[in-house]
């Protein structure tokens, strides 16, 4: 398979009052077909940032300051904003976390469908319809046509949500950008949604880049899952090795801090401090002061990323298997 | 279910909101008055030093039951006691003053739960000077750097503002301000739903300590089971505003009896078993304006029978735990969660 | 109070990002300036001012309605000219200014503080109480607010000796042009207030035992302030021009306590006659104070305005 997305080397800055901040610095990943990717990481770790720069949708004060971003091989980072409004449309789908903002409250779900669809397919009115009912039925509407005359404000969170899936796979895209989809939503409903959007990547082999917070959504749904720290990706891999067997030290600290439900500890392990924000950067490994088996190194050289199997860790001592963090 | 200390009990409470069009309209299209079935008929107890947790999906009614016992809701009929008293018996504000000054409240998003135009140190003062405690003095100002001291944040933060800290800083200082008066039991609405997890972590070990160190009793309201897991002694399973089981934490998540319970569990997510393969909670919750007929799970359950669309069920006991559900008192669970368990033993009403 | 006072130092209002914006907003700054300009000139009307406007032994019948830059028949020098009864214009205008700012301050501050009072007493208690405040809103929104300014004025006209309605004339002013601004205000902030009420500082506060007016006062109300603050600077410059309207029309200020308004009026006869100073002065002033408070009030709102906020 190849890569549907390439990202190399990715940085944005904000340009604040006085200064600028960098949001992201040097993030490459790739996306292949079919593929969903998680990018999970802490509130203000810049997975949300990495979604909407590789939408082209970065606003002032925010904006690219490198890298690339390929998609089927096209840059498209430097397209115009016609080129790359028809692009969102057509190829490359979003996804948020509150439905409501990607709904137009005026409009009935149908006339929503029908108006996307017929801006990017030759479609008559009557076939656009005929479309979005079947639509709405694969995303598991239950009553499709009669839920097309509806409101969105006449529908529950999780069906708002099916809507918005609707709305991002009826143009058929290549790419889906999801940002939080879930978040929003009640854990039986989280799951059916999971379930929908892994079930139509399967089906049309839909890239999904996969943007959360949340390490069981990221376990629920994901192939590979990139983990970000201040503004980088610290270790990338297949989801399966990253959750059980995680290298970096942030990765593994990360997963020891969740509740075990099967286990009851008097303590849970946590990781000390807080995640530095972009206006008081870390020199050298920005997860140093928080790091366990940081050494002097750690605060001054920053750690370049080092092959470990399946994946790519950011860290000095990574393949280090003597420096095991307490788990 | 009789405890040694109980602290807190709450007695068939039920919490109604109307949710009628306004009355022009009403006299005008002959529509009648509707009212939300919050909460239906909901029995518990706490004791002293201990965490109970309501979970539940939301709209289920758990944040309801947390604003009645704190005060914040009046109970529709039905009666919450807290160390022996009757919390709707208040006829005024100074009369209810000693109950609020031994029951406080954290929530969950901490960046509404601080007056963003007051500083952290009027912030956590306030507990302590709406029930004249202290006056303002070198005192206060001490009691307020041990209190800051205590969540882990530095006495020099009293002099900042709420939006100079970090979410996970502002529920440290939330729970600084539950701590001023020196209360005895914490509801706790959600508290680390907005946290990321490494910060939830310190919250929770946070709790924790001070659970310990002050024999604080907690309601915990959460929909995060592995939140619970780790922090409940006791728990109630919530649906649609109905109770329908409760019992020892540990029990209930490991050998869960009811079937929404069971699919509940099911469906969380687990980071150390990615991609496994569960039973799914199909369907949505209807809605609290017009529950179903009998046992309100019925319509989404996958043991439901003719007698569950009719009657309710009444909670029975099962071990450690009560449970209301018909296929439990019949018989009728499939076998695999129920090997090493005794069978059902009915003793009657539980209320 | 310094560990758990409310108030900003210096410091921290200067690095605050309402500071900071107004440091990067020329318009702003301009607006600001003419209108601390314009409030000194009131202020020091006394001493500013080269002839006292209310002395009618000052004013000279000979030198009525002399163009700006002339010298008096007793060798006074009029630098805006005269109106119609011999009064310098620059006297009359600085004096004029005081009424019409006083008048405005006045009737904003009363309305501000009615209709903040009400909102937040509709918005936190609702039920019958917001039914019975609000309805009066609406009742008192169908009319025009110089149609109910009119109303007060004629009513009082009728209801008091002329004497006394001369004496009072600014506080029936006031009041009058209040009745018609509360709404605004109540409105706002119930608004506000609903929202407030069912946050969760507000719910902490209930929890915790604190009375009701105190989360009104000093938890609900200061929330709300930004926005009551827009509106204020807005309706100042509204005040104003209605305070002018009625005074143009005969019904504000008697004639011996001029304001901008009733200065537009005495030169509203002698325009035609080629006599354009008596008017036009007073009121291009009456448009720099409008139009510096209006410009301050709408970079105001949009500073305030987190959604603008970039």
């Amino acid at each position: 398979m190849s890569a549907l997305l390439k990202v190399e080397s990715l940085r944005v800055e904000i340009a604040a009052r006085t200064r600028i901040l960098t949001a992201i610095d040097e993030v490459s990943f790739e996306i292949s077909e079919g593929e969903i990717l998680g990018v999970v990481g802490e509130s203000g770790a810049g997975k949300s940032v990495t979604g909407t720069a590789v939408l082209g949708l970065l606003e002032k004060p925010a904006y690219q300051a490198g890298g690339r971003i390929l998609f089927g091989g096209q840059r498209i980072d430097t397209l115009g904003e016609d080129a790359l409004r028809t692009l969102r449309g057509k190829e490359i789908a979003a996804v948020f976390q509150d439905p409501l903002t990607s709904l137009d409250p005026l409009m009935t779900i149908g006339d929503q469908l029908v108006e996307t669809i017929q801006t990017h397919l030759p479609l008559k009115a009557g076939e656009a319809l005929e479309r979005a009912g079947q639509l709405l039925a694969e995303v598991g509407i239950p009553a499709p046509r009669e839920r097309l005359r509806s409101y969105p404000h006449e529908l529950s969170g999780g069906m708002r949500q099916r809507v918005v899936l609707a709305l991002a796979f009826c143009c058929e895209p290549r790419l889906i950008i999801a940002d939080e989809p879930t978040t929003a939503l009640d854990v039986s409903i989280q799951a059916q949604i999971l379930d929908l959007l892994r079930r139509m990547c399967r089906e049309r082999g839909t890239a999904v880049m996969l943007v959360t917070h949340d390490m069981g959504v990221i376990a629920e749904a994901t192939d590979r899952v990139a983990v970000m720290y201040a503004g980088r990706i610290v270790e990338i891999g297949p989801t399966a090795t990253l959750l059980v067997g995680a290298s970096h030290p942030y990765t593994r600290g990360l997963m020891a801090s969740i509740p075990d439900m099967r286990r009851r500890e008097v303590e849970l392990t946590q990781i000390p401090g807080s995640m530095p924000r972009p206006d008081a950067p870390v020199s050298g490994c920005a997860f140093h002061p928080r790091c366990s088996i940081a050494e002097a190194r750690c605060s001054v050289e920053r750690p370049d990323d080092v092959v470990i199997g399946p994946s790519r860790v950011a860290c000095w001592f990574a393949g280090d298997t003597s420096r095991s963090v307490a788990r | 279910m009789s405890m040694q200390d109980t602290i807190l009990s709450v007695d068939r409470l039920t919490v109604r909101f109307d949710a009628s069009p306004p009355l022009l309209q009403r006299l005008l299209t002959g529509a009648g008055r509707r009212a939300v079935h919050a909460v239906e008929e909901v029995d518990f107890e706490i004791g002293r030093g201990s965490t109970f947790a309501l979970v539940g999906e939301s709209g289920c009614g758990k944040s309801t039951i947390a604003r009645t016992i704190a005060g914040i809701q009046p109970p529709t009929t039905g009666a919450v006691s807290f160390m022996g008293v009757d919390i709707s018996g208040f006829r005024t504000r100074h009369a209810a003053l000693p109950y609020r000054r031994n029951l406080q409240m954290i929530f969950q998003d901490p960046y509404a739960s601080l007056n963003p135009r007051w500083r952290v140190g009027r912030i956590v003062a306030e507990p302590i000077l709406t029930h004249k405690l202290m006056t303002s003095g070198a005192a206060l100002t001490e009691r307020i750097a041990e209190l800051l001291s205590v969540v882990g944040l530095s006495p020099a933060d009293a002099r900042k503002f709420p939006h100079q800290f970090s979410g996970g800083q502002r529920q440290r200082i939330s729970i600084a301000r539950a701590l001023a008066s020196n209360p005895a039991f914490i509801v706790c609405d959600e508290p680390t739903s907005a946290l990321d997890v490494s910060v939830q972590a310190q919250i929770l070990n946070l709790m924790k300590k001070l659970q310990r160190e002050l024999g604080l009793t907690y309601l915990l309201i959460s929909h995060n089971l592995a939140v619970v897991a780790h922090m409940a002694d006791r728990m109630g399973v919530m649906y649609l505003g109905r109770l329908v089981e409760q019992g020892d934490a540990g029990q209930i998540l490991e050998r869960p009896l009811h079937p929404y319970t069971r699919l509940l569990l099911d469906t969380v997510p687990d980071p150390r078993a990615p991609n496994r393969s569960r039973a799914r909670l199909s369907g949505e919750v209807p809605s609290p304006l017009a529950p179903p007929s009998g046992c309100a799970f019925h319509p989404r359950c996958p043991l439901a029978n003719e007698r569950c669309s009719r009657e309710p069920p009444q909670p029975i006991r099962v071990g450690a735990a009560w449970v209301s559900c018909h296929a439990v008192e019949e018989g009728r669970l499939p076998s695999p969660t129920r090997e090493n368990d005794q069978r059902p033993a009915r003793t009657g009403d539980a209320a | 109070m310094s560990l758990t006072g409310v108030r900003h130092t210096a410091a921290e209002w200067w690095q605050s990002d309402i500071a900071y914006r107004f440091r990067r907003s020329p318009i702003a700054i301009l607006a600001a300036l003419v209108g601390l300009a314009l409030l000194a000139a009131a202020l020091g009307a006394d001493a500013l001012a080269p002839y006292d406007a209310f002395d009618p032994a000052a004013a000279n019948a000979a030198d009525a309605r002399l163009p700006p830059g002339s010298e008096g028949l007793f060798g006074d020098y009029y630098l805006l000219g005269t109106d119609p009864q011999g009064r310098d214009m620059l006297s009359a205008m600085l004096f004029g200014l005081r009424t019409s700012l006083l008048v405005g301050l006045a009737s904003v501050m009363a309305a501000g503080v009615a209709g903040v009072l009400l909102g937040l007493v509709a918005g936190y208690f609702g039920g019958i109480l917001d039914a019975i405040i609000m309805r009066a809103a609406d009742v008192q929104l169908s009319f025009p607010a110089i149609l109910i300014a009119l109303l007060i004025d004629g009513v009082t006209r009728t209801v008091l000796p002329a004497e006394l309605h001369q004496e009072l004339a600014v506080p029936i002013l006031v009041a009058a042009i209040a009745a018609s601004f509360w709404v605004q205000y109540a409105r706002t902030v119930r608004g506000l207030v609903l929202v407030e009420r069912g946050r969760e500082y507000v719910l902490a506060a209930r929890v915790t035992g604190v009375s009701t007016a105190r989360i009104l006062l000093s938890h609900i109300l200061p929330n709300t302030m930004g926005p009551v603050l827009v509106i204020a600077t807005i309706n100042l410059a509204l005040a104003i021009l209605t305070e002018s309207t009625l005074s143009f029309l005969g019904v504000g200020l008697p004639p011996t306590q001029p304001s901008l308004g009733s200065l537009v009026r005495i030169g509203n006869e002698f325009v035609f006659s080629g006599d354009w100073w008596i008017s036009a002065l007073p009121g291009l002033l009456l448009v720099m104070l409008s139009l510096s408070v209006n410009i301050f009030g709408d970079w105001l709102r949009d500073a305030l305005n987190p959604k603008l906020a970039t």
